[in-house]
């Protein structure tokens, strides 16, 4: 009869009955289970002398009257971890905005075929809360479809996160004191969504909130905008607490997350993408002012506006990595986060750790 | 049926004391166990529901991971530890003695804080009083990986103790 196992012996020690009539005969004539078990038993006894402690004294009344007088969660960035729900239809309006909001930029030269977007360098743009929740608003304009759904999915290693999503995954250096080494992965593979412009759609939207539809550019109807998100690859660093599967998006932002995806990129056909970008900033939904801020982007062909909620964030322009980067830190002291492009790749690094901590971070990604 | 404020005054009374010890097993500090604690049921006061079947589960493996967390990020603590010592010692307290408690308590937690998660989570769970059972439900393993686990983890404990006395 083969050995008994470590994990075996370790319990015959908690529990002199765990062990099987026929483990128990093996081991009653087996010299070496027993050599092994004494070293086991003589570990598993120092071990817990050092852990032992006196008993706790709590006050129950008085511990919950604290946890009732804590206050209601803050908004971290206003957002809570995006995993990951792929059938979520908020979600799905969410990433359609985003895909607006990217197609919003486009610019160049007038064309039959297509045009190219894929940003080179990030620029904030200011919004309120506000603004953000217009832009959903746009969907009211055309008809938002995958051609390839996101399948964002958790997996259990770093090498299969690069499988999946066909990326290198970022190495980190020193991490900042208090976070945790435990990482959890999550990639998605390239997902592509396709936004066709619908004039008749737009009216009826226009005409539901009482505005007239801005003149339409010819060509402009069933117009079609491809989006190409990701491929791309997150690793959340700390304990995610997570429960259970179905409460999966009902985590809080863990200590320090480190994405890194592909530049979205966009084609357009219909019309040039400057019209199109024209017509969809002058719809009744999106406010001039957030319209004027898009409009001042320097390069719009090759920069990926990063809206920032000015309710609770603020933005500076950083050198990360060799490159023009945004860092970002909420007003209220919680959390901090740092967003570069360089070599066609996205990179971002948020936490709820000092700005400082996060360029650090970023600056040792390997 | 209870309401989901009863089902956590509940959960609260039934679970606390055993929340609490858990950390105090990571931190040797009741204070800082009780913040600890209630931060935890805090947390998930807000994300979960009180009447979930995972609740304990989720209570205790949040307990030892904040609390590990805490002594990985602070060194503070350590000037606090003499004099708790010496309350623990008494009137006939040695200083010699007082010493060396803290210190090794010091050390412990350490050694705790060094290791990977899960064996450091296993050891402190079951020094804490959890069965297997309830230990393989917090971290979601098998209950018959636990001995394995927890003969790999006091291993290591042993060794990063040993190491940091070396030092």
């Amino acid at each position: 009869m083969a050995h008994l196992s470590e994990g075996t012996l370790r319990r015959k020690f908690d529990d002199e009955d765990a062990l099987t009539a026929s483990d128990t005969r093996h081991f009653s004539a087996c010299a070496d289970c027993q050599a092994r078990y004494a070293a086991i038993a003589e570990d598993a006894r120092a071990v817990a002398g050092v852990l032992t402690l006196p008993d706790i004294k709590v006050d129950i009344a008085s511990a919950l009257s604290h946890v009732r007088s804590a206050p209601a969660a803050q908004p971290r960035f206003g957002i809570r971890l995006p995993i990951i729900r792929p059938a979520s239809r908020p979600a799905m309006g969410i990433v359609a905005a985003a895909a607006v909001i990217v197609a919003l930029v486009v610019t160049g030269v007038a064309q039959d075929a297509l045009v190219f977007f894929q940003p080179k360098t990030v620029e904030p743009v200011a919004v309120s809360v506000a603004d953000l929740q217009s832009l959903s608003g746009l969907s009211e304009y055309g008809t938002f479809a995958w051609t390839k759904e996101p399948a964002p999915q958790v997996v259990t290693s770093a090498a299969e996160a690069g499988t999946v999503s066909g990326l290198h995954v970022p190495v980190v250096g020193p991490l900042p004191n208090g976070v945790s080494s435990t990482i959890t992965y999550a990639a998605m593979p390239e997902a592509v969504g396709v936004f066709t412009f619908d004039a008749a759609k737009a009216a009826a939207a226009a005409a539901k909130a009482g505005k007239t539809l801005p003149t339409m550019p010819s060509g402009m109807d069933g117009s079609k905008l491809t989006v190409t998100v990701g491929p791309a690859v997150v690793e959340i660093f700390g304990n995610l607490n997570a429960g259970a599967a179905e409460n999966a998006t009902q985590l809080n932002l863990p200590q320090l997350i480190v994405g890194a995806s592909s530049s979205p990129v966009v084609t357009s056909t219909g019309v040039t993408a400057q019209e199109l970008e024209n017509y969809l900033l002058s719809q009744p939904g999106v406010s001039p002012k957030l319209a004027a801020a898009i409009r001042s982007i320097k390069d719009p062909s090759t920069t990926l506006p990063i809206p920032i909620p000015i309710e609770l964030a603020t933005s500076k322009n950083v050198q990360v990595q060799g490159v023009n980067g945004l860092a970002l830190g909420d007003n209220t002291g919680l959390g901090a986060a740092v967003i570069w492009i360089k070599s066609g790749t996205v990179y971002g690094v948020a936490g709820t750790v000092k700005q400082s901590e996060i360029l650090d971070v970023a600056n040792h990604l390997h | 049926m209870k309401s989901n404020e009863d089902s956590f005054e509940t959960l609260f009374a039934a679970e606390y004391a055993r929340v609490a010890g858990i950390a105090n097993r990571v931190l040797a500090d009741p204070h800082e166990a009780e913040d600890v604690a209630q931060e935890v049921f805090i947390d998930f006061n807000r994300l979960h529901s009180a009447a979930a079947p995972y609740a304990a589960a989720w209570l205790y493996r949040a307990a030892a991971h904040k609390a590990l967390n805490r002594v990985r990020g602070r060194r503070r603590r350590e000037r606090r530890e003499l004099s708790q010592a010496a309350d623990e010692g008494g009137r006939a307290m040695d200083p010699q003695h007082v010493f060396e408690t803290s210190e090794d308590r010091r050390m412990v937690r350490q050694a705790l804080a060094r290791l990977a998660p899960k064996p450091a989570t296993v050891l402190v769970l079951r020094a804490s009083g959890l069965s297997y059972a309830e230990v393989a439900q917090a971290l979601g393993v098998g209950i018959g990986q636990i001995g394995t686990l927890l003969r790999r983890a006091e291993a290591a404990l042993r060794k990063e103790v040993t190491r940091g006395t070396s030092l």
